[in-house]
């Protein structure tokens, strides 16, 4: 389970995220959708305990992300856009490594990386140094490595830059059925494809505020559309700039957001 | 390999897993001596150039040291003193060069990493990142240090007969002494990340950097003695002199303690030497352990303020009040636009990235940094040089300090033009996509680097040159003269780091240090170091003045034509090369 209780990020003058309160279900898939600066990946950094909050707590699993930092961690995973890999080593040493950091068995390691490493097509790619792979082999890795320790919790930054048609389909998959598994899915992208077709609630950031949360059902309703997630998502973000233009001081009031 | 997901073989059950810092040290040992086995891969002729140059150092530094310390050592009475100022004065200044590398590499270690951002959100206590970061920094920041002095340590244990134990005691001494600027670099680098942003950081050191150069040019300032002096109270001069370097001998200076640790071990005196190994083991393991137990949580802080991009300093008015008041002026032209689009002559878009280039340097911290710091010593030095008075009436010490001037300023510029123009072409590759494909083209680009380095360096060596020259008193011919050799020098050594960089180009690498340490860069400093040391000579044996200070005139213009030829085969060379290659460059 993911909870955000009024948090509150400001960067100087700038308010990055504006007192932000979600509850994400254990077992849900959660996305995330904004415009570029809409204080998406300032949240998912502040899940990823890569940041402090200015006030506000982020708890995943029932732990403070900062208060009970390393009983957090251990039940997260964090995929970030730009992931960083030992170039000189090899897929499997990373995700050994990896393993390791969670303090898992040799056994459990080998077990979990075996599927994984089989769904992703990574096994004639093992042995080879990092450093000679192509991106979105390299994103792959990242991935198994990610879920290698069946986290409780993953939050997954634009998952789905780099790769192939059939890998972003194999990681769908897998999402999903961990996600009836038990495991809370929080995922922050633009491709609108994705939360369309995977997410369970969405999420609309806007200029540091969530703005709406809901099924796309209830999402469409609140806009008052009945097309696409696009159109839900461009009048919905239209409607609260006009807002915020008309009444800058009441525009936007922070609301809660649990199930 | 070992390879537990093949269905043929079970991997072997263990009974935990190493700690975090154990893992990430035998990780990065696999990563490095991976990077150590591509050496077989790498161009021998690359290969063959570094294993000279660091024998060719180790060899002339022992050489340069013994002869030295043998000379110093022959002074009746004088010499024991002698040889010990020196001691304790290079420990000292290795201990401040020491304290400014850890900060820079631990600040870059620990805030500018990606493997940092990789693992704070893994189940690692801050606290043991900030141990693996804290090992890594302190051994990227003194492995140089040790191979600098290792020729002159081995030269000072052959000059004072010391058995062999005290070149093994001399390498615990390093081993404890390298440890107490790593943690003084590292607690200030997560201070300084924490409290100060980029431009405070900026202002802050522009600040240390001016008054540290003042003050060194106010304290090492000469004072004048007469012949007579000389002659008939040389214990009083000699206690002028080193009553400038007692700052070495402050007893709470851990270079006391090395120095003096190392000077005891090599006299016999093993217990009072063992005092100063338990001195300097006592503050290593007091701040070591205060560094790897409770700087955690601020390292963590610290990290979070860096990410936040905010600075501390916002907390206060007029601090705010200052960054409105810039972004107000986001959109006005700067001082420098304005000046720049006076030059009507040069068209917009050479303009433009005449611009861009001159604004990135100022806000790279370091290639600003570096350069006022090189030149601003070497300035230092030259003005000092008028307190000379009395050995400077010699027509040789004249002819040798100016030459030797010259070859000083040109190397100074050889290793900023090796550092920071060789990797822009490079660096420009990941932009091609905007520069490359603009109407500019490639071809007009590299002119205007050229162009660019050359004129902005030639402002420093030329004024440094012309100064060095009126501290020796010169009369103008001699200071054209010199002049008119830094300018050639510094157009070669710019088009030769311009040209290089454009011929072996590197645009899978981001950061600078790393496209100069492959083959090219390497070999950029390498000739540059050969370009210099060789036109020195020329000059210095063709030069009109002869060493007795007339003019000569004997071999003046075969010196010219092989210095004029050398440098159009360094310099125009390569830069004619790189501008036919990128002719044919695919994007």
């Amino acid at each position: 389970m993911i909870e955000l209780i009024h948090l509150v990020k400001r960067f100087g003058d700038l308010v990055a995220v504006n007192a932000v309160d979600l509850v994400v279900p254990r077992g849900q898939f959660f996305a995330l959708l904004g415009p570029n600066a809409a204080g998406k990946t300032t949240t998912v950094k502040i899940l990823a305990g890569l940041m402090k909050p200015t006030s506000g707590a982020a708890r995943i699993a029932g732990y403070d992300v900062q208060e009970q930092s390393l009983e957090a961690r251990r039940r997260i995973a964090y995929v970030p856009d730009f992931p960083f890999l030992y170039d000189k080593l090899t897929p499997w040493e990373f995700i050994r490594f990896t393993g390791q950091l969670f303090q898992m068995p040799e056994e459990r390691i080998a077990a979990g990386a075996r599927e994984l490493v089989a769904r992703f097509n990574l096994e004639p790619y093992l042995a080879k140094p990092i450093e000679a792979l192509s991106h979105g082999t390299r994103q792959r890795i990242v991935i198994v490595s990610a879920l290698l320790h069946a986290p409780e919790v993953v939050v997954l930054d634009e998952p789905m830059v780099g790769l192939d048609p059939h890998h972003a389909r194999v990681l769908k998959d897998i999402l999903k059925e961990r996600a009836l598994a038990g495991m809370t899915v929080f995922v922050s992208t633009h491709q609108l494809s994705v939360a369309e077709e995977m997410a369970d609630r969405i999420g609309i950031m806007h200029e540091g505020q969530l703005i709406a949360v809901g099924t796309r059902d209830e999402l469409r309703r609140q806009s008052g559309t009945s097309g696409a997630l696009e159109q839900t998502f461009l009048t919905l973000t239209r409607q609260e700039a006009n807002l915020r233009e008309e009444h800058p001081d009441s525009a936007g009031a922070p609301a809660s957001h649990s199930q | 390999m070992n390879r537990p997901l093949s269905t043929n073989r079970a991997p072997a059950p263990r009974a935990a897993s190493p700690s975090p810092l154990t893992l990430l040290v035998l990780t990065n040992m696999r990563q490095a001596w991976r990077r150590l086995l591509t050496i077989r891969q790498q161009s021998r002729l690359l290969t063959a150039l570094i294993v000279l140059f660091l024998g060719g150092y180790a060899t002339l530094a022992f050489a340069i040291f013994y002869k030295g310390l043998r000379f110093a050592g022959s002074f009746p009475g004088l010499g024991a003193v002698l040889i010990e100022r020196m001691l304790f004065l290079l420990f000292a200044f290795l201990f401040g060069l020491l304290l400014l590398s850890n900060l820079i590499i631990s600040y870059t270690n620990l805030f500018r990493n990606r493997e940092t951002s990789f693992l704070l959100p893994l189940p690692i206590p801050w606290a043991s990142i900030f141990r693996w970061k804290f090992i890594e920094s302190a051994l990227l920041a003194s492995w140089a240090f040790l191979f600098l002095i290792a020729p002159m340590l081995a030269a000072y244990g052959l000059t004072q007969g010391v058995p062999w134990h005290f070149y093994a005691a001399t390498l615990g001494f390093l081993g404890l002494f390298i440890m107490l600027p790593a943690v003084a670099g590292s607690w200030l680098a997560v201070n300084l990340a924490r409290f100060l942003d980029r431009r405070a950081f900026q202002i802050a050191a522009l600040f240390v950097a001016s008054s540290l150069l003042a003050a060194t040019a106010i304290w090492l300032k000469t004072d004048p003695i007469t012949d007579e002096q000389l002659e008939t109270r040389v214990l009083v001069v000699l206690d002028r002199l080193l009553s400038r370097t007692h700052f070495a001998l402050f007893p709470l200076l851990p270079s006391y303690w090395l120095s003096a640790g190392v000077q005891q071990w090599a006299e016999g005196a093993l217990g009072a030497a063992l005092f100063f190994a338990l001195v300097l083991l006592s503050h290593v393991l007091f701040f070591g352990t205060l560094a790897l137990t409770r700087m955690g949580n601020a390292f963590y802080a610290a990290v979070s303020m860096v990410q936040s991009r905010g600075s501390a300093m916002n907390r206060w008015p007029w601090f705010r009040a200052w960054q409105q008041r810039l972004d107000r002026h986001a959109r006005s032209t700067g001082w420098l636009e304005r000046a720049l689009d006076r030059a009507r002559p040069i068209p917009v878009d050479i303009r433009a990235v005449l611009l861009k280039d001159m604004r990135l340097f100022w806000r790279d911290t370091t290639q600003w940094g570096q350069t006022l710091v090189l030149f601003g010593l070497l300035g230092v030095y030259f003005l000092n040089l008028r307190h000379f008075s009395q050995q400077l009436t010699s027509p040789f010490w004249v002819f040798l300090v100016s030459y030797l001037n010259l070859g000083a300023c040109a190397l100074n510029l050889a290793t900023l033009t090796t550092r920071f123009v060789y990797p822009q072409f490079s660096l420009e590759g990941k932009r091609l996509w905007i520069v490359g494909m603009a109407p500019l083209g490639l071809r007009r680009l590299l002119l205007a680097k050229f162009a660019l380095t050359s004129t902005l360096s030639l402002a420093l060596t030329a004024g440094l040159i012309i100064l060095s020259c009126r501290m020796l008193m010169l009369a103008w011919d001699r200071t054209f003269y010199l002049t008119v050799a830094i300018t050639v020098m510094t157009f070669t050594l710019n088009g030769l780091a311009v040209g290089l960089g454009a011929l072996h180009p590197n645009f899978k690498e981001d950061n600078p240090s790393k496209i100069v340490s492959g083959f090219g860069g390497t070999f950029c400093l390498v000739l540059s170091f050969l370009y210099i040391v060789a036109s020195v000579v020329l000059l210095a044996l063709g030069s009109p003045w002869t060493r007795s200070g007339e003019p000569g005139g004997f071999g003046l213009l075969p010196s010219w034509a092989a210095f004029v030829v050398l440098s159009a085969a360094v310099g125009w060379l390569p830069l004619r090369l790189s501008l036919r290659r990128i002719n044919q460059f695919e994007m």
